[in-house]
C-alpha cells in the first residue's frame, strides 16, 4: 500500500510553522499529512491586512502573522482546544483534485468522518467550511504550488468567542450579547456539542485513521526531512518580519 | 482609523469579504489595495490586479475590463469570488452601484 507521512509537530511558535508550512509545500518529500497545535496567535488570511482586520491595540499578547493561502483568520486561544492540521499532496485528479471546492472537500471529508463517528451531524458547506448542525466547527484554507495542494484548518473542540471579538477590529460598542448570541448561532465546537471533553490525542488519532481510510494508504510516522529543515529556517526571517505580516 | 483618507468599499461574495480602498483622482483611480477573506490563486496575481487597476477610469465597465483581464492573463482561480465581485466593491467605494 502506498506510504503517506505522518508528522506532529506539537506546541509551536506560529511563525516556524507557518515557515515549515511552506517549507513541506515547496519541498518535495512526497505527500504528508501534519499536525500542530498552535501557541496564542493569530495568522492572517494572505489577502488580510492586520490594521483593518484586527484591534492591535488588543493583541499584544498573540504572535500574528500572515499566511501564505487566502481565507480568514485563524485564532488560537490559550484554550489549547483546537486540532490545526495540514496535508500536501501532488494533484492528481483522485486523491488531490484539480478542482478547488472538489479538492476542499476530499479532504474535509476527512473530518467530517471523524465527527460522524462521535454521532454528530458533520457534513461539508462549499466553499471551505465543515459543520455541524449547520454551524462551523472547522475552517480550512487552500493554496498550490508547483503541482502540489496545501490544505490546513482548525478542528474546534472549544472555542472563545468572547476573546474573539476583542482582538477582532469592530467598534467594541457593537460587542453586546446580542452580537455574542449570534455568533454562537453560526459557529460550535466538539466540546459543546459532547457535552463533554474529549481527549485531543484521541481526535487526532482517529483523523489519523479515517484519512489512510479515505485515501487508501498508510501513514508512517515521520520528522521533517533535512531539506525541509533548511528551507524552514531560509523562510523563518519573513515570517517574523513586519513588512510580510503588515503589508499594506 | 485604518485607511483614513481612502475611499472604502466592501461587498461580500459567496467565496468571502472584499473590502477595497482607493483613492481617485480626477476621474482615476491614483492608488487602491484590497483586504478580505476570499481566496484567489495564485495569489500574488492580486499585485498585478491592483497595479493595473491604477490609471484606470472609474467606471463600472473600465474596471471590470481590467479585472477580468488579469483574470485571464494570469489564469486566476477564485472559488465563490468573480472579477463582477470585486468590480462591485470598487463602486461602492466610488459610490456608483
Amino acid at each position: 500500500m502506498e506510504e503517506y507521512r505522518c508528522i506532529d509537530f506539537g506546541k509551536v511558535d506560529i511563525r516556524n510553522m507557518m515557515a515549515m508550512n511552506e517549507a513541506i509545500h515547496r519541498c518535495d518529500e512526497g505527500n504528508t499529512l501534519f499536525f500542530w497545535a498552535p501557541t496564542k496567535s493569530i495568522i492572517l488570511g494572505y489577502f488580510q491586512k492586520a490594521e483593518v482586520e484586527l484591534d492591535l491595540t488588543q493583541c499584544e499578547e498573540y504572535t500574528i502573522v500572515r499566511r501564505t493561502s487566502g481565507g480568514g483568520i485563524a485564532f488560537s486561544d490559550d484554550l489549547d482546544r483546537q486540532i490545526n492540521y495540514g496535508v500536501v499532496g501532488t494533484i492528481d485528479e483522485d486523491k488531490f483534485p484539480l478542482d478547488i471546492v472538489e479538492s476542499y472537500q476530499q479532504i474535509c471529508g476527512i473530518l467530517i468522518d471523524t465527527l460522524k463517528e462521535y454521532g454528530l451531524n458533520a457534513a461539508f458547506r462549499p466553499i471551505n467550511d465543515v459543520t455541524v448542525d449547520n454551524k462551523k466547527i472547522s475552517g480550512n484554507a487552500m493554496t498550490r504550488r508547483d503541482g502540489k495542494t496545501l490544505q490546513h484548518g482548525t478542528l474546534l473542540l472549544d472555542f472563545d468567542i468572547k476573546e474573539m471579538l476583542r482582538i477582532s477590529n469592530i467598534p467594541k460598542e457593537k460587542i453586546m450579547d446580542k452580537q455574542i448570541k449570534s455568533i454562537e448561532q453560526g459557529m460550535t465546537w466538539m466540546d459543546k456539542e459532547l457535552g463533554r471533553k474529549e481527549d485531543m490525542e484521541t481526535v487526532k488519532r482517529k483523523i489519523r485513521k479515517n484519512f489512510e481510510k479515505r485515501f487508501d494508504v498508510n501513514l508512517v510516522d515521520s520528522d521533517p526531512s533535512k531539506k525541509e529543515e533548511a528551507m524552514a529556517r531560509e523562510l523563518l526571517p519573513k515570517y517574523q518580519s513586519d513588512e510580510w505580516t503588515y503589508k499594506r | 482609523m485604518v485607511f483614513e483618507d481612502y475611499l472604502k468599499g466592501i461587498y461580500k461574495s459567496k467565496g468571502g469579504i472584499i473590502r477595497s480602498f482607493l483613492k481617485v483622482d480626477k476621474g482615476k483611480i491614483t492608488d487602491i489595495t484590497f483586504s478580505g477573506d476570499f481566496f484567489l490563486l495564485p495569489e500574488d496575481a492580486i499585485d498585478l490586479i491592483t497595479q493595473r487597476l491604477i490609471g484606470t477610469d472609474t467606471e463600472k465597465d473600465s474596471i471590470r475590463y481590467v479585472v477580468e483581464d488579469v483574470y485571464k492573463t494570469e489564469k486566476i482561480l477564485s472559488p465563490g469570488t468573480t472579477p463582477e465581485d470585486f468590480t462591485r466593491s470598487i463602486m461602492q467605494a466610488i459610490g456608483g452601484t
